[in-house]
C-alpha cells in the first residue's frame, strides 16, 4: 500500500510499482468503496486542455488513501475557457473543487511558433491569449465559491525548439519563463487561486521523463507515469490542506536526529554537527526545522538524555543553528516518550494529535504509533544523507498562506510560559487581573478574512458548530447583509494572542434576532473569562443593531467538548438537543479586569509586536 | 487445468475483470472496460509484463487479445 503522505516517493520502489498500486487502489476505491456512499466527500471537478484522464488515479488515490471520499469529475476535452465561463456544465453545482490545467502549447501554439521564427509581435499575441484565460478565471472566481487551482504550465514539449538548443536561453526558454511568470502576475488580483505548479513538478522528474511522446500522439496525453505520480501527489497535497488543518508541532529526538552520535556518550566534541557529512547533513535538517518554525509550526523535544548534555549542545557547540529559544516544550528524561508526549502537548496546550514525532529509533516509532496513534511519528531515514529530501516531502505542515499570526506563533508561545510562570503564584482572579487582558472586537475586513478563514478550518475545540468554510465563502458571507462577521484580538501584558476569536451571527429579516452560525475561540485564550467577555461584546453589537434575542446551536464533534457547557453556563435556554435561545437583555456587560475596545480590524500586516 | 495464458493476467489486472474471460476475441468492442483510458493502461502493463517497447504502429494495430499475442510473439516473447 502506498504511503499516503507521499514520502513513500523517496523510495527506490520503481515507478511503474508504485503507478500499478495506485492504479489499483484507484480502481479499488471507484469500484467498491465509492459505490457504497450515499455522497462524496469531496467532488472535484477537472478541466484540461489535453487528455487528463490518466491524472484522476494519481490525485484520487492518494486522497482516499487519507480518508477522504472523492469523486472527480473530468470536463470534456480541452474546455478548459468554457469550464470557466459555466463551470456547471461540466460539473456538479455542488462542487467543492476546480482544478484548471493547461499546456502553453495547447491554447498558443500558432503564437510562440511565429515568435519563434522572428516574429516579436506574436509575444504581445500571446500576452492577448493569457489575457483571455485571466478573465475567464475571473470571472469564474465570481461564480464559484469553493476552491479554484490552476496549474503553472510545463516547459513545452512538441515545438521544434529543444531546451537544449543553444538560442533556448533567449528563445523558448525565456518565452517559457516570461509567460509563466506573466501569468502568476496578471493572476495575483484573484482570490484564493490556488496554483498547481507543473513547471515544477516537471522540473523535479525532468523534461524528458515527463512528456510521453507515444501516448501524445495516440491519445493526447502527454504525460509519463513519473510525471503523473508527482503531478497527483501534489494536487492530493493541495487539496488536503484545503480541507484539513496543518499539524502544529514537531517533536524532535535529539541524538541521530538533529546531530549524529550519541551525546551522552561520545561527548560536546564527537557528535556529528560540523561542515563535513555526516554533519552536513543534520545541518540541514535544522535549516528544515526553522523554516518550519518560520512558518507557524513548533518545535518541541522529546529525548532520553540527562537534560544538561542536551542543552549543553545547544548552548555551546558551533555547530547548532538551532537555538535553546526556538524550543518551545521539551521532555528530556529516560521515561518512555509515549508519557512525555501528552505533557508537551499540555504545555502547549495543543491536541495531541496536532503533534508529528520524528525519531530516527524504530522501536520509539513503533512504541509511539501504537499508544498514540494521533500523533503522526516518522522514522528518521537511516542514511543521515536522506533525511532532507524525504522529511522535507512532508505535507503535515502544508498551509497555504502563512499569516502573521503563524509567524509569531513560537514567540507567542514564549510570552504564555511567561503568564504560566506567573499563574503559579497568583489566585485565579487576582491573576486575571495582573495580566490586564484587552479585547479588540470588530467587524471584519476583507484583510482579515485569510486569518479567519484559517481559525474557521482549524479550531476543533472551542467551537459551537464547527461549520468549515473556504475563503470565497467567507467572502460572500461578509458582503451579504444577513450576516455580520466579527473578529477578537486578544492582548495582555505578556504580549499578543492576535486574532483568536470569530463570530459569525446570521440577522433576521427584522433585525430581531441574531443566530451564531459560528462561535470560535482558539484554545489560546481560553479559561481567562475571554468567552464570557466574547459573548458580552457581541450582545453589545446586537442589542446596538436593535436586536433582543440570541440563538445559538452546538453541534458536538469529536473535539468540541470543551465548548459543550458554553451555552447553559451563560444562560441560554435549551429548546431541543441542540437548538438554544437567550434574551439578548440577560447577558452582562464585560467584567472588570478585562477591557474591552471596539476597534476595526489593524489588518493582519501591522500585527502586534511579539511579546 | 491449463495455466491461463500470462496476457490474460495483464489485461484481466488492468481492466479489472476475471482472467478467465478474457480470450483471444477480448476487444474493446465486446469489453466496455477496455476504453482508451485502460488502453494507455495496457501498454504501460504490457511493456512491463513483458520487457517490451511498442512503437505507436504496433498499439494502434492491437484491436484484440489475439493481435496483442501475435505482436508480442513477433517481438521474441514466447511466453504469452
Amino acid at each position: 500500500m502506498f504511503e499516503p503522505d507521499g514520502l513513500a516517493a523517496a523510495t527506490e520502489e520503481s515507478v511503474a510499482a508504485r503507478a500499478a498500486q495506485i492504479k489499483a487502489a484507484w480502481r479499488r476505491y471507484s469500484e467498491e468503496t465509492a459505490p457504497s456512499k450515499a455522497e462524496p466527500g469531496l467532488r472535484i471537478g477537472i478541466a484540461a486542455s489535453f487528455t487528463a484522464n490518466s491524472l484522476i488515479p494519481f490525485a484520487g488515490a492518494p486522497l482516499a488513501g487519507a480518508g477522504f471520499e472523492p469523486s472527480i469529475k473530468l470536463a470534456p476535452y480541452n474546455q478548459v475557457f468554457q469550464t470557466c465561463l459555466d463551470y456547471k456544465k461540466s460539473f456538479d453545482a455542488k462542487c467543492d473543487v476546480i482544478v484548471l490545467i493547461y499546456r502553453l502549447e495547447d491554447i498558443a501554439l500558432e503564437e510562440i511558433t511565429a515568435f519563434l521564427h522572428g516574429d516579436a509581435e506574436a509575444r504581445r499575441r500571446a500576452s492577448a491569449k493569457i489575457d483571455i484565460f485571466v478573465s475567464a478565471l475571473t470571472g469564474l472566481r465570481d461564480s464559484f465559491a469553493g476552491a479554484i487551482m490552476v496549474n503553472l504550465p510545463p516547459f513545452p514539449a512538441t515545438l521544434p525548439a529543444h531546451g537544449l538548443s543553444l538560442e533556448n536561453p533567449l528563445g523558448l526558454g525565456a518565452l517559457h519563463r516570461s509567460l509563466v511568470a506573466e501569468f502568476l502576475e496578471k493572476t495575483g488580483g484573484i482570490r484564493g487561486l490556488r496554483f498547481f505548479d507543473l513547471d515544477a513538478v516537471q522540473r523535479e522528474c525532468g523534461r524528458a521523463a515527463s512528456f510521453d511522446s507515444r501516448q501524445w500522439y495516440l491519445y493526447r496525453q502527454p504525460f509519463t507515469d513519473a510525471f503523473l505520480l508527482e503531478a497527483g501527489a501534489l494536487l492530493s497535497r493541495m487539496i488536503t490542506a484545503t480541507r484539513r488543518a496543518p499539524k502544529k508541532c514537531a517533536v524532535l529526538d535529539c541524538d541521530n536526529t538533529l546531530w549524529g552520535g550519541i551525546i551522552g556518550e561520545d561527548g560536546l566534541g564527537g557528535i556529528e554537527l560540523g561542515d563535513e557529512f555526516p554533519g552536513t547533513a543534520y545541518r540541514d535538517f535544522q535549516r528544515l526545522l526553522l523554516y518550519w518554525r518560520q512558518q507557524g509550526v513548533l518545535l518541541a523535544i522529546a529525548s532520553k538524555n540527562n537534560e544538561a548534555d542536551v542543552w549543553e549542545v545547544f548552548e555551546k557547540h558551533s555547530g547548532m543553528l538551532l537555538q535553546r529559544d526556538h524550543i518551545s516544550a521539551w521532555q528530556i528524561n529516560w521515561n518512555p516518550k509515549s508519557e512525555n508526549i501528552p505533557k508537551i502537548a499540555q504545555a502547549l496546550n495543543i491536541g495531541i494529535d496536532s503533534l508529528v514525532f520524528i525519531d530516527d529509533n524504530p522501536l520509539e516509532i513503533d512504541q509511539m504509533r501504537f499508544v498514540h496513534p494521533g500523533v503522526h511519528s516518522i522514522l528518521l531515514p537511516e542514511d543521515p544523507a536522506d533525511i532532507l529530501s524525504q522529511i522535507q516531502r512532508l505535507a503535515d505542515f502544508d498551509r497555504f498562506e502563512v499569516t502573521a499570526e503563524d509567524r509569531q506563533r513560537a514567540d507567542m508561545m514564549r510570552a504564555e510560559q511567561q503568564r504560566e510562570t506567573l499563574s503559579r503564584t497568583l489566585t485565579k482572579e487576582d491573576f486575571r487581573r495582573s495580566l490586564g487582558l484587552r479585547l479588540d472586537f470588530f467587524l471584519a475586513q476583507a484583510e482579515d478574512l485569510d486569518r479567519i478563514t484559517q481559525l474557521i478550518n482549524k479550531t476543533n475545540q472551542f467551537n459551537l458548530t464547527t461549520i468549515r468554510r473556504t475563503l470565497d465563502e467567507v467572502h460572500q458571507l461578509m458582503n451579504s447583509p444577513s450576516f455580520r462577521i466579527f473578529g477578537l484580538r486578544v492582548s495582555d501584558k505578556f504580549g499578543d494572542y492576535g486574532l483568536t476569536g470569530v463570530i459569525i451571527a446570521g440577522i433576521s429579516p427584522d433585525q430581531a434576532e441574531w443566530t451564531l452560525d459560528t462561535l470560535l475561540l482558539s484554545c489560546r485564550v481560553l479559561g481567562r473569562g475571554v468567552e464570557t467577555a466574547l459573548l458580552a461584546a457581541l450582545a453589545r453589537e446586537a442589542r446596538a443593531g436593535g436586536a433582543t434575542q440570541l440563538n445559538a446551536s452546538f453541534i458536538p464533534t469529536a473535539k468540541n467538548a470543551p465548548a459543550a457547557s458554553f451555552l447553559p453556563d451563560h444562560g441560554f435556554q435549551s429548546l431541543d438537543d441542540n437548538r438554544w435561545r437567550i434574551a439578548l437583555a440577560q447577558i452582562p456587560e464585560i467584567c472588570s479586569s478585562i477591557t474591552l475596545v471596539r476597534g476595526v480590524s489593524r489588518g493582519r500586516e501591522s500585527d502586534a509586536s511579539p511579546a | 487445468m491449463q495455466a491461463l495464458p500470462r496476457v490474460a493476467t495483464v489485461f484481466s489486472e488492468v481492466l479489472g475483470i476475471p482472467p478467465e474471460t478474457v480470450s483471444d476475441e477480448t476487444s474493446p468492442e465486446n469489453t466496455p472496460q477496455w476504453d482508451s483510458l485502460n488502453a494507455m493502461n495496457l501498454v504501460v502493463a504490457l511493456e512491463g509484463a513483458f520487457n517490451v517497447r511498442l512503437s505507436t504502429k504496433e498499439i494502434v494495430s492491437m484491436r484484440t487479445v489475439g493481435i496483442v499475442r501475435k505482436v508480442l510473439r513477433a517481438k521474441g516473447v514466447t511466453d504469452v
